[in-house]
């Protein structure tokens, strides 16, 4: 089917499903299917934020104290998050976009991708400030081993879906030849590879993210690098908000509360959407390897970041319904969540708008009691 | 919408049994009693803290955005209504 920018034919967005309905065409939130998404969306936005906020001039200094092996692990934190930020800045828009139904889920898309522009934009930020010239850095992201295999994993399900949505809105269902190989297009190949692209999505934003936030958090308690922390954990708050939406979107496949073919998909490749999770902690743990094999840092070690992998890796998986494989019953860094926690997430409130400062305006709970000594 | 004013019997299945604290959420009365219960955003929206909500009842105060199953609460941002009965995932 033809993608449209604006679809001529009256549809109900109340009826269509999430993805692989018809085109979106009125911008209209009064009605929604899945109202959560518009609730993500307001969310979002009191959340906004930008890089510049934040001062990370002591930053400089801080790192010269490191010794080589924690400048290691610093660097390559922030080059991992770089490629991440740069594959989410962009991919779920051109992946979701063309396929997406109502106008509520659309914006969203837009909004969560808009956010990790900004963190794309605070890593430059934060490297600026630590080199007088940071394009080694950035340049190395395309050339290092372990991050281009990261990469590798991270793309091919969005590749995959992008490249098969491409064929099916040009040429339509059935066979289609293209440099010699052949693809078969039609309704249920390309909602399987949604259905995989979107759990490739919601590990990346469970698990992929909290290797390089713990390093970080982990400086902090030592009360280094607490510039860069203060971004990170502005980042790590927007990271659990686009979590809760992947989470729900897959949820609502899953318990077939949208597309009935979707609850059918997942049941069907229940076991490979479960093996993308456990091959990215693995991956991590592979990353956790490279951050300390020249050597660990105080207060964390390679073993300590795994465990707390599998930790996370638990929690998430059995978000989605799924069991959770592995054998760590109590959080190993406890104290991951004191910076996870949004309330202490520092902001001015008039600067930047927490939601809770302005829904804090207004008392709109009133009981029968209030009006107990009111005479007329 | 009625008040977080009276005290409730929280039983933590396999656990503990606990009055709840008056103006308090229920993440904050479990911890208060010194047990242990998952959390990271403590505003309702990253799911950490989802528990099974056995029986009773329990009221926002702000609005859940993470997924939660008809069975679960977020005790980040709720307090109970009743005595309730919840069983914290280990």
């Amino acid at each position: 089917m033809k993608y449209t920018t604006f679809n001529q034919k009256s549809v109900n967005p109340l009826t269509e499903p999430m993805f692989f309905g018809n085109p979106v065409n009125v911008a209209r939130y009064d009605q929604q299917k899945h109202s959560i998404f518009e609730k993500l969306i307001e969310k979002q936005i009191s959340f906004f934020w930008r890089p510049e906020e934040v001062d990370v001039t002591r930053d400089r200094v801080d790192f010269q104290k490191l010794t080589e092996p924690e400048q290691h692990i610093f660097i390559s934190n922030l080059k991992y998050q770089t490629l991440l930020d740069s594959v989410q800045g962009r991919s779920p828009n051109i992946a979701f976009l063309p396929i997406v139904s109502l106008p509520e889920l659309e914006t969203w898309i837009e909004t969560w991708s808009f956010f990790e522009t900004i963190h794309s934009r605070s890593y430059t930020h934060i490297l600026r400030n630590l080199f007088s010239d940071p394009s080694n850095i950035f340049e190395d992201i395309v050339v290092n081993d372990q991050i281009k295999r990261r990469a590798a994993d991270i793309s091919k399900y969005y590749d995959d879906l992008i490249f098969h949505t491409q064929l099916w809105q040009t040429q339509g269902e059935g066979m289609h030849t293209v440099e010699g190989k052949t693809y078969e297009i039609n309704m249920r190949v390309l909602k399987k590879k949604l259905y995989l692209c979107m759990n490739s999505v919601n590990a990346l934003e469970a698990i992929r993210f909290y290797v390089s936030f713990a390093c970080t958090f982990a400086f902090a308690e030592r009360e280094l690098m607490e510039g860069n922390a203060k971004i990170i954990r502005l980042i790590a708050r927007d990271e659990n908000l686009h979590l809760s939406s992947t989470q729900h979107i897959l949820n609502l496949w899953a318990k077939g509360k949208d597309d009935p073919e979707m609850a059918d998909i997942a049941k069907e490749c229940h076991e490979e959407a479960r093996q993308i999770f456990i091959n990215a902690v693995e991956q991590e743990k592979e990353w956790a390897d490279y951050l300390f094999q020249n050597g660990s840092m105080i207060g964390m070690n390679k073993e300590i970041l795994c465990q707390y992998v599998e930790f996370i890796a638990n929690q998430r998986m059995s978000a989605i319904g799924f069991d959770s494989p592995f054998d760590v019953k109590s959080n190993p860094l406890p104290w991951m969540n004191n910076y996870l926690n949004s309330d202490n997430v520092q902001v001015a409130p008039q600067e930047s708008e927490i939601s809770s400062y302005l829904v804090g305006q207004i008392d709109s709970a009133v009981g029968e009691g209030d009006f107990a000594d009111f005479e007329l | 919408m009625g008040k977080n004013d009276k005290t409730r019997r929280i039983d933590i299945i396999n656990v503990a049994c606990i009055d709840s604290h008056v103006d308090k959420t229920l993440l904050e009365s479990l911890e208060a009693s010194g047990i242990d219960c998952h959390y990271h955003c403590r505003d309702g929206f990253c799911g950490a803290c989802r528990t099974n909500l056995v029986s009773g009842t329990v009221e926002y105060t702000t609005d859940p955005l993470a997924f939660i199953d008809d069975d679960e609460i977020l005790p980040c941002c709720c307090y109970p209504t009743t005595d309730i009965k919840i069983n914290i995932p280990r």
